[in-house]
């Protein structure tokens, strides 16, 4: 067992810990340690794309700020990515920056909203992305690490640090690290991605802002409309509920998707039957101080006859996102709160170097 | 060889230069002065500001307000279109309500972007943003630029409690106009 001089030597903790140590002093980190980034290693993330490293993939022109592919790249290695992952961080950025919010005030927003980014086809199992149990993490390498990209590209390249220019009153449990790949090999629906328009068997990833996720646990009936009346209700809560209508999504457990589809529910039907019921009477509002419709925000009014007010805008994609994630082990799905808009797009994997 | 950490944030790069602003010249009172106003649709701000400058008419001297216009998007600085219609228009500037994470930040955006544009400018956030707002005029290159607060929250507050506020706002924000500068 001695080591010859062939033998690999052991990376040095102490080194390690003092260049972790540094990128703390320097204020670069979400609080957690983070990988420092070499030139070599923030070269091998940049051969597995075909932009420029100084290709402007972002830009806040508020704060003057501009994100690139190599300053992605370095907060990629830092979040902890394998240079394989590199592409997918790139897809879920472009997925982001389609999002109104993402290039407003977002990321200032005292809601402190999370990317929820989801991931399709062939590149989930490549790269060891997990779709199913315990898909809203922790565990799993590229699921983490992706998702932290994105909050180390906007702390440290917008440069929005908590207490400064990110004002976020509470923020979210899990903040930078929804990432997760649809369940599609158990999921009775065509991928996120295809409808969105990609074809079917596309890498891809959707993304958009979330304000908070909120579970669902019903393993109580067989019917499909009592288990969607179920979810309408979560949707429907008045707290969640800002301006004239709200934008939201479900996560689908395996269970409750093939539930539905086997009743007869594509993603159209489940949305179209929501859309229908999800909402609250005026007199509930008024309760809430949010009965009043003048403006853009909801106000409490007081004046207006009884009646009710539908949550989503209508039955279209933009407004419920809809996946399917998770174990096929019980039927607990999630409701996500988006923060506004979704574009409602996918965006391809695209790898290679030029 | 060296093997130095490679910095993450770009700013080595895309550093501004510090203390670029130059605050507009003040006169000695606002005598005969139109007044800009710059609402950002947040909840209780046209009325803060409509009040104000009923102040600034009423009890300051100021001359009337010239112009009145909401801003779109108050996550963003205003453009560059219509700080030149303020600087047509009128002589000095009352904005706000920074209100929000993002628009309290612009809002001192838009103020040493007026006040570039030789506008006295009186910004008005609450002071919940304090910390987005100094940090916005440190980026604008205007590190202590000065704006007014008014005690946080304010889109609560019902339209006899905005008149209050205006009330006690009215005399700072004319000190503000009329300097001096810091």
């Amino acid at each position: 067992m001695t080591a010859g001089p062939d033998a690999p030597t052991d990376p040095d903790p102490d080194l390690a810990a003092a260049a972790v140590e540094r990128c703390y002093e320097q204020g670069w980190t979400d609080g957690l340690p983070v990988v420092p980034a070499s030139r070599a290693l923030v070269d091998r993330f940049l051969a597995t794309t075909a932009l420029g490293p100084e290709t402007e993939i972002g830009r806040l022109p508020q704060l003057d700020r501009v994100v690139t592919v190599e300053l992605a790249a370095i907060n990629a290695v830092m979040a902890g990515c394998l240079p394989e992952y590199f592409p997918v961080v790139l897809a879920a950025w472009e997925a982001l920056m389609a999002e109104r919010a993402a290039g407003g005030g977002g990321w200032q927003s005292t809601s402190g909203p999370a990317p929820l980014i989801v991931v399709n086809g062939p590149v989930r199992s490549e790269l060891g992305l997990n779709a199913t149990g315990g898909v809203f993490g922790p565990g799993f390498r590229p699921n983490a690490t992706v998702a932290r990209t994105i909050g180390l590209i906007v702390r440290n390249v917008y440069g929005i640090h908590p207490h400064a220019l990110e004002q976020a009153t509470q923020g979210l449990p899990g903040r930078w690290q929804i990432c997760i790949a649809e369940n599609e090999e158990e999921s009775p629906w065509e991928p996120l991605a295809a409808e969105a328009g990609l074809a079917a068997g596309t890498s891809a990833v959707s993304a958009t802002l979330l304000r908070t996720s909120e579970f669902v646990d019903n393993r109580h009936t067989g019917s499909a409309e009592q288990l969607l009346a179920d979810f309408a209700d979560t949707l429907s809560r008045t707290g969640a509920w800002i301006f004239r209508n709200a934008s939201a999504g479900i996560v689908f457990c395996p269970e409750h998707a093939q539930q539905l589809a086997t009743a007869g529910f594509g993603r159209a039907e489940v949305r179209a039957w929501l859309a229908e019921r999800c909402g609250r009477s005026v007199a509930d509002l008024a309760r809430a101080g949010k009965d009043g419709l003048d403006g853009m925000v909801r106000f409490a009014d007081g004046t207006r006859a009884d009646g009710f007010d539908p949550l989503l805008r209508g039955p279209e994609r933009e407004n419920l996102l809809l996946a399917v994630a998770g174990a096929r082990n019980a039927g607990i799905s999630m409701v996500v709160r988006l923060f506004s808009d979704w574009s409602g797009t996918a965006v391809p994997v695209r790898g290679g170097a030029a | 060889m060296s093997n130095p950490i490679l910095d993450p944030t770009g700013r080595a790069v895309d550093a501004r230069e510090p203390g670029v602003s130059l605050l507009a010249p003040r006169r000695p009172d606002l005598t005969g002065l139109r007044i800009g106003v710059l609402e950002n649709t947040k909840k209780n701000a046209d009325l803060l500001l409509t009040e104000l400058s009923r102040l600034l008419v009423t009890v300051h001297g100021a001359a009337g307000v010239t112009l009145h216009r909401t801003k779109q998007q108050f996550a963003a600085p205003a453009p560059p279109e219509l700080i030149e219609e303020y600087a047509g228009g009128c002589d000095v500037v009352v904005t706000g309500v920074g209100d929000c994470g993002s628009c309290s930040a612009s809002a001192v955006a838009d103020g040493v972007l007026f006040e570039q544009a030789g506008l006295p400018a009186a910004v008005v956030c609450s002071d919940a943003f304090a910390a987005t707002a100094d940090t916005m005029a440190t980026l604008r290159g205007a590190t202590g630029y000065r704006y007014l607060t008014t005690p946080h929250p304010v889109a609560v507050l019902s339209p006899d409690q905005v008149r209050e506020r205006a009330a006690r706002l009215a005399d700072d924000v004319a000190a503000l106009l009329t300097g001096p500068l810091r």
